[in-house]
């Protein structure tokens, strides 16, 4: 037990060696297209636009942000924070999972109060189409990029009240949702694997 | 119940058509439903039924009926006010003016069964969106596909 094996500590042969002490040339942009110094000295009302422009030259300086881009995916996919909102019985289950027991944010998943600081949409429950625009009201005020996820039959399907005269059958025809998790409510493990889901998802996409 | 029954009938004369005995209540009143401000002013006033607990309505299909359930603090006790209006014209003065209570469960009242109160303060919709059409607990009301049902975005 935490004996270290002889294969660790034996040296490595020479052609590695030879290997590791020549570093492969990053390809690095030799200048910067806005100099950053200028940005330091700007006032804050100008300094969004102004690093948001420098940002984007530099993405694009770097062949289609062939760099900087895994980072920021590596990076957001790794740090949902889904909106604190609860419509129904499912809340009690997303609750739960941010909770010592299930413990979501062990995945980087914590729940902020302001759609502004949140880059995923749980919906969980019943969406009646009296709170329609509001949910489109809170998914349009989430900063891009963001992803849905549709938490239980209701929100899926309109579930059991899919005929009912006041429930939107599915939350997809209001915005673009990217995981269904089935469930009537689901448990929070099928609430974490759907995140999960979600996680490969933007893994695959690049986003 | 029949001091209810004699104090309504020398108060509002002609307006109550009866009292019926009714479970755990001081009785059911039916009234004239053109009278019916007088009615609550005497059932509020007269009798000290001062606490509004309840409005329904019910479709019966060839009329409705509008209920009112009021509790009195002092004679612990509740009382049933019931009038029907007619399927073609489903309207009743309402009761906002006497219990301010009234004011919402009116609107719920008239949004889903459609019975229309006159005098009301705020006839707005409650529970679906402005602009919805139906009124969906009429025993008229067909289910149909959600898609029929067009979402009111707000302006942002």
């Amino acid at each position: 037990m935490g004996r270290v094996s002889e294969s660790d500590t034996s040296p490595p042969p020479a052609a590695a060696r030879e290997a590791a002490a020549a570093p492969q040339p990053l390809p690095m942009a030799t200048e910067p297209a806005v100099p950053f110094v200028e940005i330091e000295t700007l006032r804050a009302r100008e300094f969004i636009p102004a690093a948001k422009e420098a940002l984007s030259a530099l993405l694009k300086e770097q062949a289609d942000g062939k760099m900087i881009r895994p980072v920021f995916n590596w990076a957001g996919r790794n740090s949902l924070f889904p909106l604190h909102w609860g419509l129904a019985c499912c809340a009690i289950e997303f609750a739960s999972a941010f909770g010592a027991r299930w413990d979501a944010e062990r995945f980087g998943v914590v729940p902020r109060s302001s759609p502004r600081q949140c880059d995923l949409l749980i919906v969980n429950g019943t969406v009646t189409w009296k709170v329609a625009h509001k949910l489109i009201t809170l998914y349009e005020q989430m900063p891009e990029p963001k992803w849905v996820i549709a938490m239980g039959n209701c929100a899926t399907g309109g579930g059991p009240f899919r005929t009912a005269y006041s429930v939107v059958p599915g939350v997809d025809k209001l915005v673009p949702v990217d995981v269904y998790i089935a469930g009537c409510p689901p448990r929070p493990e099928a609430l974490i694997d759907g995140i999960l889901k979600l996680e490969e998802l933007i893994r695959e996409r690049g986003e | 119940m029949e001091k209810v029954a004699e104090f309504l009938a020398a108060r509002v004369p002609g307006a109550v058509h009866a009292v019926d005995p009714f479970p755990r209540t001081a009785g059911r009143v039916r009234f004239d439903r053109d009278r019916a401000l007088d009615v609550f002013r005497a059932v509020h006033d007269g009798l000290g039924f001062t606490h509004l607990s309840m409005v329904g309505a019910v479709d019966w299909v060839d009329h409705r009926e509008v209920v009112y359930v009021v509790w009195s603090d002092a004679r612990r006790e509740y009382l049933l006010l019931a009038t029907e209006v007619p399927s073609a014209d489903p309207r009743v003065e309402s009761a906002s003016a006497v219990w301010p209570s009234a004011n919402w469960h009116e609107r719920e009242a008239w949004e889903l069964v459609g019975v229309t109160f006159d005098h009301h303060p705020d006839l707005r919709r409650l529970l679906t969106p402005d602009g919805y059409a139906f009124h969906p607990l009429l025993r008229s009301f067909a289910l149909h596909e959600p898609e029929e049902l067009e979402v009111k975005v707000r302006d942002v």
